[in-house]
């Protein structure tokens, strides 16, 4: 093969996603509610629990695990990035940019590739960014009330790390669905149904209910953000294997269709 | 050069692409034509690569596709004008497609010039005009300075000082010696930009002409004349080669030959032309009302060529 090497190839792509991610608006916005949503939920949900009755009638109890309030505020974060994620096909195939796309880059793997090279370094950076912030705030609340942790505690840095890591994950199944739906109203819709909806699982007799939710987006999530997981769930690595499998298999199928299908 | 090869494609049961076969050759702009659904689109899908044929296949450079490294520099193309994200500036739209290619930044700067888009470089293209969305398609096709180029419709939207830019840019394309493929539906669009014509119906071949040619195997080439004696004056035609067939009066043209004498008849002479028949007529003294030559216009040849092949038409009961 002559011309230039695979490795700047994939760079000149890379720079190319990377342009178009940064010269749009709603990338701002996306990231803007991405990381003040979290923040501020998280210090508003550090506070009640806080402050929640020691011992009392169920529905108000003190939460059984400190970084509870981060990962809950983290979920509203997910559909920020998730919608991130489904407009980074979605809104090319809406306009028929995409035939520009695909006409500039006929390997069309290597475009899906860069794309979820680009959103995945961001949303890496920025869920790290808004996971520690959110675990000082919320930390410092906490402490108040002689229920804090530290980050020196064990346990405690992974389980932060794999906070910041669910914003990535989420981006890339967003990314995922929207290369497979190809719409961007189906996109959302169908990545926030994979993200939420099998949450209704808990709602099945036990044991079923941990045996099938164990295998859910957001079960796996808690496993691996919590700093004394459910015992009835996978361990924290079998449960950070199944968050990342979520995505791995939607972007597998993304990669499958996109080559066969007419842009 | 671009050679499409027994090129089928077919979308579920529509056949889009039936059996097509035509080269497009470097140095001259070649007209792509035929009514809307005739397939023109689908076939430059395909030799972008964006469509897979059902059967044959296209070439760019006697290679397919989806097989260059670098395509913008091999083929430059404009599919659709609208085809842009409306929050990004026109400047950015044309680095990213640039970057993907490894065309560094100043190009990018010299399509806007080449474009005439300087001066709204900086604006979200959601705010351009039709005309302005074509120029910035024409700058994203010209950016790898490539060898072949295609535009579907690239006149739509255009104003007149807009037309007369891009005629004139295809035919310096040309000039260059490149391959210039430029799609339209409109005939009389064509005939002023296009030295070579391939015309399809339906998804097939209709004519692979140049536009020359085509004026000249039009069947339609034939000289009206009114005169009185138009029975004497047809025998005399009939005996110097050519042939004249009397013009039945049709119901609309009946007022106005109301007003003329019944006995002075239209005739329609082909073999002879315009000058022949007004000497034959002098010559035998035979008073002429009228002698009008007649060439069937581009329009009327591939109207006639396409009648049998358009999808869509007005007033079919």
């Amino acid at each position: 093969m002559t011309g230039p090497s695979l490795a700047t190839r994939a760079t000149d792509l890379v720079a190319s996603e990377w342009t178009k991610f940064r010269s749009v608006r709603s990338t701002f916005w996306v990231l803007l509610v991405a990381v003040v949503t979290p923040v501020a939920v998280s210090a508003v949900v550090a506070f009640a629990f806080a402050n929640a009755p020691k011992s009392g009638a169920a529905g108000s109890r003190p939460p059984s695990d400190p970084l509870l309030p981060e990962v809950i505020s983290l979920e509203y974060a997910v559909i920020a990035v998730a919608v991130l994620g489904v407009l980074a096909f979605t809104s090319e195939y809406s306009t028929g940019l995409i035939r520009v796309t695909f006409a500039a880059a006929p390997r069309r793997r290597a475009v899906l590739a860069a794309k979820a090279t680009v959103l995945s370094a961001v949303t890496l950076t920025v869920g790290e960014a808004v996971a520690f912030t959110s675990f000082g705030l919320d930390q410092a609340v906490l402490a108040g009330h002689h229920q804090g942790v530290s980050l020196g505690h064990p346990g405690v840095p992974g389980a932060v790390l794999c906070a910041g890591l669910l914003l990535c994950v989420c981006t890339l199944l967003g990314l995922a669905l929207g290369a497979i739906v190809r719409h961007t109203a189906g996109g959302i819709a169908a990545t926030i149904a994979v993200i939420v909806v099998p949450a209704i699982l808990a709602l099945l007799p036990s044991p079923w209910n941990g045996r099938i939710g164990r295998f859910t987006l957001l079960e796996a999530a808690g496993q691996v953000t919590a700093l004394h997981p459910a015992a009835d769930l996978f361990s924290p690595a079998w449960s950070l294997l199944v968050l990342l499998a979520w995505p791995g298999i939607a972007l597998a199928a993304a990669a499958v269709l996109i080559t066969r299908r007419d842009a | 050069m671009i050679e499409v090869d027994r090129l089928s494609k077919r979308f579920g049961s529509v056949t889009a692409v039936d059996d097509l076969s035509f080269t497009v050759r470097p140095g001259r702009v070649t007209g792509f034509l035929g009514p809307n659904g005739a397939g023109k689109s689908t076939t430059m899908r395909v030799i972008l690569g964006l469509d897979q044929p059902t059967a044959g296949q296209a070439l760019v450079g006697g290679r397919r596709y989806d097989g260059l490294v670098r395509p913008l520099r091999a083929v430059g193309s404009l599919l659709d004008a609208s085809a842009l994200h409306a929050g990004r500036t026109a400047r950015a739209h044309l680095r990213s497609v640039a970057q993907s290619n490894g065309i560094p930044r100043p190009r990018v700067e010299e399509v806007l010039r080449l474009a005439g888009l300087e001066g709204v470089a900086g604006r979200r293209a959601g705010g351009f005009s039709l005309g302005m969305k074509q120029r910035l398609g024409i700058a994203a096709a010209m950016l790898g300075d490539p060898p072949v180029l295609m535009f579907d419709e690239p006149v739509n939207g255009l104003d007149p000082e807009g037309i007369g830019w891009i005629r004139g840019f295809f035919r310096e394309l040309a000039a260059d010696g490149r391959t210039v493929l430029v799609s339209s539906h409109l005939m009389s669009e064509m005939a002023q930009t296009a030295d070579h014509l391939v015309i399809i119906g339906r998804g097939k071949l209709l004519a692979d002409v140049s536009t020359q040619q085509l004026i000249e195997s039009s069947a339609r080439h034939d000289v009206l004349l009114r005169a009185p004696r138009s029975a004497e004056l047809a025998g005399l035609i009939a005996a110097r080669g050519g042939t004249a067939t009397s013009q039945p009066a049709t119901s609309q043209s009946a007022t106005s030959q109301s007003a003329t004498s019944q006995s002075e008849g239209a005739l329609v002479v082909t073999g002879l032309d315009a000058a022949a028949v007004g000497e034959l007529a002098a010559a035998n003294g035979i008073a002429l009302h009228a002698l009008v030559p007649r060439q069937a216009s581009l329009e009327d040849v591939y109207l006639d060529l396409t009648s049998d092949s358009t999808d869509y038409r007005a007033g079919e009961s």
